[in-house]
């Protein structure tokens, strides 16, 4: 019994694995017969690729590096401030994470539109810097820590960034990495801001690359997916013990 | 904090609210303002004339047969897929815990698909699934997509059980699937939760696995969802049409969640 329920959970990975394996396998196929002459087309005569890879690594960087520092101290606040309506405003957060893009694309654009900011690649990081996912998360992620080394740290210093720094951020390390890893993810994958908010192609990301099927080939398609699978796999390969442990939940409420 | 003295304390928690505004302002400017503005939006005929109409936008919507097929396919891609992907990711879980935990390769598989670039592997699942003239295929792509956080939440909460409960269980006689159903399931009951809330929230993200695999603004009719119906009158321009639907799926989302965290703040009392 055990046995058969072992073959049919490797049987399922298999399944789940193939559609990138496939993908991979394929990119050394084209023209229906083994050879590099996709990758070649993909390095040397497709150039818009280059400027929208580096569009795409500009993007995912700045906005989880921004993200950590906006998050970190919001969470730290939802933590330890008492203050009225906390868990009405949490409960904001939350609703809020939930919002599915399309909702808030009008939004959105109108918000960019009047700030002057749309078209821009200020338009498309700023909105996702403030995104509530990391704060939600690291909030329940910090009902574990330990409130006494905060304590001893106050009795040190009074400024509020070497606490955050030195007594908080050390006890949350493993969800941080967690929640860069995954709004890495987040951003790397995102298609409907730059296809919406963006009209100017030297500012598009490679999704929108790949969206674009009328005016690239299959034979391009699948190397350049494997190289745009690629910064994910080695983040993930640093990282996947923290992204496991980092997404521990205590308690959703 | 017993040691910290009054006026000390009050300073303190001063300090740590400010550490909430940075967030608060920009929550305030990118999504709260420009959300209250398409809510006025919402309620006017058009931008220029700027006359308020009432509700009439959102009668136009709900009547209008498009924002309908979209609410019924996203209604029922929620109803169909949720709850196969859930007992997936159990079932999968419990054998990635239980029955693998030396091969732990074994959970790349599952985890992968969620950081890897949906438009890579879109171009395979058109190749396989390119007959097909129904749902399946975004169905298929939508649990294949999902399982993996689902699944890191879910092994998260298993290993947290202490070996000792399942020892003691077994002494006292229960064995195998009885095991599971009375110690394992109530301990992992709101991870179970979560990943739900999480999965019906992505299910609201589907547009760009689908959008990617029907590689137009004009899916067929199975695979239109409400975010095609919001895309399509964003690239129209018809501001009116978008902030009232805009507005009426937030509603719908927001009553969800609610529902769905109130039953579980009720559940653990």
């Amino acid at each position: 019994m055990k046995q058969l329920l072992r073959f049919l959970l490797l049987l399922l990975a298999a399944v789940f694995f193939l559609p990138t394996l496939a993908t991979i396998l394929l990119s050394f196929y084209p023209d229906g017969q083994v050879g590099f002459s996709g990758y070649d087309e993909l390095f040397f005569d497709c150039f818009r690729f280059y400027t929208m890879f580096w569009n795409s690594v500009l993007y995912a960087y700045v906005i989880t590096a921004l993200q950590l520092v906006v998050i970190l101290p919001a969470a730290f606040a939802f933590s330890f401030a008492r203050f009225k309506g906390k868990e009405a405003l949490f409960f904001f957060y939350i609703i809020l994470m939930m919002m599915p893009l399309q909702v808030m694309i009008l939004p959105n654009y109108i918000g960019l539109r009047d700030m002057g900011i749309l078209n821009t690649r200020a338009g498309i990081i700023l909105p996702m810097i403030f995104s509530p996912f990391g704060v939600v998360v690291l909030r329940q992620y910090m009902k574990s820590m330990d409130g006494s080394v905060i304590e001893a740290m106050r009795l040190e210093t009074n400024s509020m960034v070497r606490i955050l720094l030195h007594a908080v951020a050390p006890q949350v390390k493993v969800c941080l990495y967690a929640v860069g890893l995954f709004v890495f993810a987040e951003c790397w994958n995102m298609l409907e801001q730059p296809m919406l908010l963006l009209q100017d192609e030297n500012l598009k990301t490679l999704t929108v690359f790949f969206s674009d099927t009328k005016n690239v080939s299959d034979q391009v398609l699948y190397p350049a997916s494997v190289v745009f699978m690629i910064p994910i796999l080695l983040l993930y390969l640093f990282f996947h013990r923290e992204l496991e442990r980092g997404l521990t939940l205590h308690e959703t409420n | 904090m017993a040691t910290v003295k009054p006026h000390k304390s009050i300073r303190w928690n001063t300090k740590c609210l400010l550490c909430l505004v940075p967030s608060l302002l920009g929550l305030l400017l990118f999504y709260i303002i420009p959300y209250l503005r398409v809510l006025y939006y919402s309620l006017i005929n058009n931008q220029f004339k700027k006359d308020f109409v009432g509700l009439k936008n959102y009668i136009d919507a709900i009547q209008n047969e498009y924002f309908r097929l979209a609410f019924f396919n996203s209604i029922k891609l929620i109803t169909v897929c949720v709850p196969v992907l859930i007992l997936l990711a159990i079932a999968v879980s419990l054998g990635l815990t239980f029955l693998l935990k030396k091969l732990r390769l074994v959970r790349v598989a599952f985890i992968l698909p969620m950081l890897l670039p949906t438009a890579s592997v879109v171009l395979f699942f058109r190749a396989v699934f390119g007959q097909v003239e129904n749902e399946l295929p975004l169905y298929l792509l939508f649990i294949w997509k999902n399982i993996g956080i689902c699944i890191i939440l879910l092994t998260a909460a298993l290993t947290t059980i202490e070996d000792e409960l399942y020892e003691a269980a077994k002494l006292d006689g229960a064995g195998g699937f009885s095991l599971h159903v009375k110690i394992t399931l109530p301990l992992i009951l709101p991870t179970i939760s979560f990943s739900t809330l999480m999965a019906i929230v992505n299910s609201f993200k589907i547009f760009r696995e689908s959008y990617l695999y029907y590689g137009s603004n004009y899916p067929p009719d199975y695979g239109y969802t409400l975010q095609y119906y919001m895309n399509n009158n964003f690239l129209k321009f018809d501001y009116q049409a978008l902030a009232s639907s805009s507005v009426l799926t937030s509603l719908l989302v927001a009553a969800i969640v609610s529902a769905f965290l109130l039953a579980e703040r009720r559940y653990q009392r």
